[in-house]
């Protein structure tokens, strides 16, 4: 792929702004390791040796304790690697489990000492942040939570602006009543308690729903009200072009709308739209933590960084390391994302190449 | 006797949000002249139902309950003068002769004669009262106990120490009520008001305020259908015979019946001469002149910030035998603290006095023993274990839900549910596992039944029967059709959620995927009443009761609206009933039998065998999974908080409901100096375990 030599200047510009450059590439390594944090993070084996035979659990479904062997009810019921674990290694032949580097699920309730409370972080448990209330490994939670609160932030980020920019580009190009009709929607839309929507709207989606479907739906509801924001700018960047001498040359040579359009009013516009994209990510990832820490988020026992908030917040003064554990974590993640913002920005900033001086 | 609440979840209640509800306080703008004529269209609706009230035999209304008879046929028996009227006016001449009077003097006292007067108690609620009525809409708040239950004297009540049954009664101790005697032959209890008592407001308690109750509670004015069937069901006649002397003849005479008459609450039928079609609006917040200690004055009220009670000096029974030493602080100030958490650390400040600890991460991690707070004996620990009939916490199943309306299911249900884990891990040990639908009723609890205990071999087994044995790939169990075995699991109540998120771990070891749901306080009630759960984890609270009510729980008429055919076969079209107690949606005729029995029965030693094999029936049906049972409550209170030696009374359930502490004059000043110079007194951690079960 060829890109326009400016595009390349800022990106190289990019590059140069240590902070947000390194911001981001410890973000992609973020995403990168919580894409597969089941085999990092997880209570499923990564591989069990049975019988000289070799299996890899993690992503396959639910294994019965009878395929390794177990009798009775353990034979009958989902496999606990941890015991199994144990199990092979109590009778000491050649069967094995590996488990992956914290043995520990999102949901997995570890009664230490027989009693399910938050306990301190226990290195030789493998608890390395302590657990919560429910004897819950923190930083499983926390990487779960992380990554279903990226994935909820990159995706409503995209479809906000599918729509922000088809809508606004679309007021900006055609004018006209349609640009006023667009113009008087948005404003009664966005005047729309956003918030309250999304209690009521969440208070009648029945408990059948699974939890992905549900995530869709708040996703939904959450684009439905935030994509107005983006098409004033949308509008105005679109006229500002139009104007311009190069759309008209373009019109008089007999290019289609959708031409003039696609090839030269959108990546002429692009530059002002990127650098809203971090920012975009940030409310979301904001949005719905808030969401989870007023209780209209994800359903229980979904982890999230907003749940987590909220417990460690209860929990203040006898477990600090639940709440410790999620602020740091909320804060790291936002901090990446705004230097990530002010990079792209700054470098993006079209007064860097503009002629006029 | 006021209508039951939901139990609230342990420590406290659950946060609702707070609407500011509307003042309907048109009186200023009414003229006197409107007014008076409001007063007389009162005065002449209350005579017409006096005049024209019919009272129905039980039978007339269950066949009127069941729909075989409407009320159009009613009102025309009435007319024809084919029914007894409710209301009669008698003279004291047609008092029997030869009633054994009685007025419980031989019964110990149970106030600590230690107690002083003075203070202010300090103490906060979730959510300011939407209303100063004690019945109709918002009514039934977590406020109601202060300005009803706990406060307001009926004319006799159980004694909370002595909970012996002496022919076939509870034992009671006079509250507005003189004497009183009791008519078993005719089912008529005749009572005595004693010529001292007196409303806040100083108007005597008359008679005629018993006969307004009925008439009050009977209206549809009140908006409250709880009330109306009560005060219709429950009573067949009331008769005045002077301003003093009344009597209440009840449909059947239960082993309790002296004490569902004792029980009433006689109204100010003064303070309610504008009673009409606008009562909820119009009585909104107008606090009802009480036969009770404590008043809430208007300036007091201090909507979404605060409330207080205050001290009536001239109450009339504040010598009266078993009601002296009671009642002890001059001010009770309620402020509004919404947090559960944010409650604690005003206790820890000082700005509260007394703290429930009832769930053990209170109890055990937040305020241990070694706190300074409690190790410098600032703040004392009291474990109290009471003896009453415990709330029903457990899993209530809708049984006509699609697949929960399989018994085995129900069964597997059952066994899949981990409460042992609950109990031990969570709960600590300390409370106790929940058996029958009816526990903590002495010698009416079945002795035998035990609940399932966790089993997953027990579990597969029950599913099997029910044709559910392959597990799909998320270890959840499907059948041939490709149903799966996954179920909503509702509760309002947020703080015990934990329990339910372990449950749904050791559930998923047995197959079973339940899908859990949190939803505030009023939005899961609402959910069950229109039986739209599939499982909610709910609880009743209960009053100390001699026996259990069954009807409103389990009688199919509760369940459907028609629930069976003319032929006694299930009706294919038929609904669930939304508004009802029978939050499992039985209908079972064998059971509805046993209930019609139950409820007529007037033997004590009937009624149990009844109770028991209802027990058994309901046993068998499992579509309740019961939970726990706290045979206790704690609570951490400062150290000038006092109490009676034994600290509170068998069927007490909080340290407000009788009232028996005091504030040890001076005190107050003395701790938190002492707090703050670092100087220290002996802890006081005390378990009263006097009523612990073996």
């Amino acid at each position: 792929m060829r890109l326009n030599p400016l595009t390349v200047r800022k990106l190289r510009r990019f590059r140069e702004i240590r902070r947000g450059y390194y911001s981001f590439i410890i973000l992609v390594v973020l995403l990168a390791i919580s894409a597969v944090s089941e085999l990092i993070i997880n209570d499923r084996a990564l591989a069990v040796r049975y019988q000289g035979e070799w299996s890899f659990p993690t992503y396959g479904p639910v294994e019965l304790g009878s395929v390794y062997g177990l009798e009775g009810s353990a034979g009958r019921t989902p496999v606990d690697y941890r015991e199994l674990q144990a199990h092979f290694e109590a009778q000491g032949g050649d069967d094995r489990v590996i488990m992956p580097l914290i043995p520990w699920g999102p949901y997995y309730n570890d009664a230490i000492g027989g009693i399910l409370r938050a306990e301190p972080p226990d290195f030789q448990r493998g608890h390395y942040l302590g657990t919560d209330t429910t004897g819950r490994d923190i930083l499983a939670r926390l990487v779960y939570g992380f990554r279903t609160a990226m994935l909820f932030a990159l995706a409503f980020t995209a479809l906000t602006y599918l729509i922000g920019v088809a809508i606004g580009c679309a007021m900006g190009y055609f004018g006209g009543l349609f640009d006023l009709l667009f113009q008087r929607i948005i404003e009664i839309w966005s005047n729309v308690p956003f918030l309250y929507m999304v209690i009521i709207i969440f208070s009648v989606i029945p408990a059948t729903f699974s939890v992905g479907a549900r995530v869709t739906i708040l996703l939904l509801i959450m684009v439905l009200f935030s994509w107005t924001g983006l098409t004033y700018y949308m509008r105005t960047a679109t006229y500002k072009e139009k104007a311009r001498d190069y759309a008209a040359a373009a019109q008089v040579l007999g290019a289609s709308t959708p031409r003039i359009i696609f090839r030269h009013i959108l990546p002429n516009t692009v530059a002002t739209m990127v650098t809203f994209v971090p920012f975009t990510v940030v409310g979301a990832i904001t949005a719905i933590t808030a969401l989870d820490f007023l209780g209209f988020g994800l359903p229980p026992p979904t982890p999230s960084i907003g749940e987590m908030l909220k417990q460690g917040t209860a929990n203040l003064t006898t477990a600090p390391w639940i709440v410790s554990s999620a602020f740091a974590a909320l804060v790291i993640i936002l901090l990446l994302v705004t230097f990530i913002g002010e990079a792209v920005r700054e470098a993006f900033d079209p007064r860097q190449f503009t002629l006029y001086k | 006797m006021p209508r039951p609440s939901i139990a609230t979840a342990l420590p406290a209640l659950l946060a609702l949000l707070l609407l500011s509800t509307g003042c309907g306080g048109d009186r200023d703008a009414m003229d006197s002249g409107a007014l008076e004529e409001r007063r007389a269209m009162a005065r002449a609706a209350m005579e017409e139902h006096f005049a024209n009230q019919p009272s129905m035999t039980p039978s007339l209304r269950e066949a009127f309950e069941r729909g075989e008879i409407t009320q159009e046929e009613i009102d025309a028996m009435a007319a024809a003068g084919e029914l007894e009227p409710f209301f009669v006016f008698a003279t004291p001449d047609d008092i029997p002769d030869g009633l054994d009077w009685q007025d419980g003097s031989d019964l110990p006292e149970f106030a600590s004669p230690d107690a002083q007067k003075g203070g202010t108690w300090y103490t906060a609620i979730q959510d300011f009262p939407r209303t100063l009525r004690r019945v109709g809409p918002d009514a039934n708040s977590a406020f109601r106990p202060f300005i009803l239950d706990d406060v307001v004297m009926s004319f006799g009540n159980r004694h909370p120490e002595d909970i012996s049954i002496v022919d076939g009664n509870f034992r009671y101790y006079p509250g507005i009520a003189e004497s009183w005697a009791e008519d078993r032959a005719n089912r008529t209890v005749y009572v005595r008001i004693n010529p001292a008592a007196r409303w806040s407001d100083g108007e005597r308690i008359t008679a005629d305020d018993l006969l307004f109750m009925f008439y009050f509670f009977q209206s549809p004015w009140i908006n409250d259908p709880w009330y109306n069937n009560f005060y219709s069901r429950n009573y067949v006649r009331v008769v005045r015979y002077d301003d003093l002397t009344f009597s209440v003849t009840l449909p059947e005479a239960k082993p309790d019946m002296l004490g569902r008459v004792l029980n009433l609450e006689p109204l100010p039928a003064h303070f309610f001469d504008e009673f009409g079609p606008d009562f909820v609006d119009r009585y909104q917040w107008r606090f009802v002149p009480t036969s009770g200690a404590y008043v809430v004055r208007d300036q007091d009220v201090r909507r979404g910030r605060s409330i207080a009670l205050t001290r009536n000096e001239d109450w009339w029974a504040k010598d009266l035998p078993f009601w002296r030493n009671r009642f002890n602080y001059d001010r009770v100030h309620f402020s509004v603290i919404r947090d559960t958490a944010k409650r604690f650390e005003s206790f820890r400040a000082g700005e509260i006095d007394a703290f429930g600890l009832n769930l053990p991460d209170y109890f055990y991690d937040r305020l241990p023993d070694d706190d300074p707070l409690v190790a410098n004996g600032l703040v004392a620990k009291y474990t109290f274990y009471n003896e009453r009939p415990r709330p029903t916490y457990g899993f209530w199943i809708n049984s006509s839900r699609p697949l929960l309306d399989n018994r085995d299911i129900r069964e597997g249900l059952h066994y899949a549910s981990n409460w042992e884990r609950v109990l031990r891990e969570y709960f600590r040990g300390d409370y106790t596992r929940m058996h029958t639908t009816a526990d903590g009723y002495g010698e009416f609890t079945h002795p035998d039944i035990r609940a399932r205990e966790f089993d997953v071999d027990k579990a597969l087994e029950a599913f099997a029967r029910a044709g559910f044995t392959e597990r799909d790939n998320d270890g959840v169990l499907v059948n041939e059709r490709g149903q799966r075995l996954a179920f909503t699991l509702t509760t309002g109540y947020e703080n015990l959620q934990d329990i339910l998120t372990i449950m749904q771990r050791e559930a998923l070891r047995a197959g079973v995927n339940f899908r859990i749901e949190v939803l505030d306080g009023t939005a899961a009630w609402k959910k069950v009443q229109e039986k739209q759960h599939d499982i909610q984890f709910v609880a009743f609270n209960v009053s100390p009761e001699m026996y259990p009510r069954y009807w409103e729980t389990y009688h199919s008429v509760n369940a459907y609206d028609r629930a069976f055919l003319p032929d006694g076969s299930p009706n294919p079209d038929r609904r669930p009933k939304a508004q009802t107690n029978n939050l499992q949606v039985i209908a079972n005729r064998e059971l509805d039998d046993l209930i019609e029995r139950y409820r007529a029965s007037e033997r004590a030693d009937e009624m149990r065998e009844l109770a028991f094999r209802m027990e058994e029936i309901l046993y068998e049906d499992a579509s309740f999974i019961p939970g726990f049972v706290m045979p206790f409550y704690r609570v951490a209170a400062w150290r000038w908080a006092r109490w009676p030696e034994h600290f509170d009374v068998r069927i007490s359930r909080d340290p407000l409901q009788y009232w028996l502490g005091w504030i040890e004059p001076g005190k107050r000043e003395q701790v938190l100096a002492a707090r703050r110079s670092g100087e220290s007194f002996d802890p006081i951690i005390e378990v009263h375990d006097r009523y612990r079960p073996d």
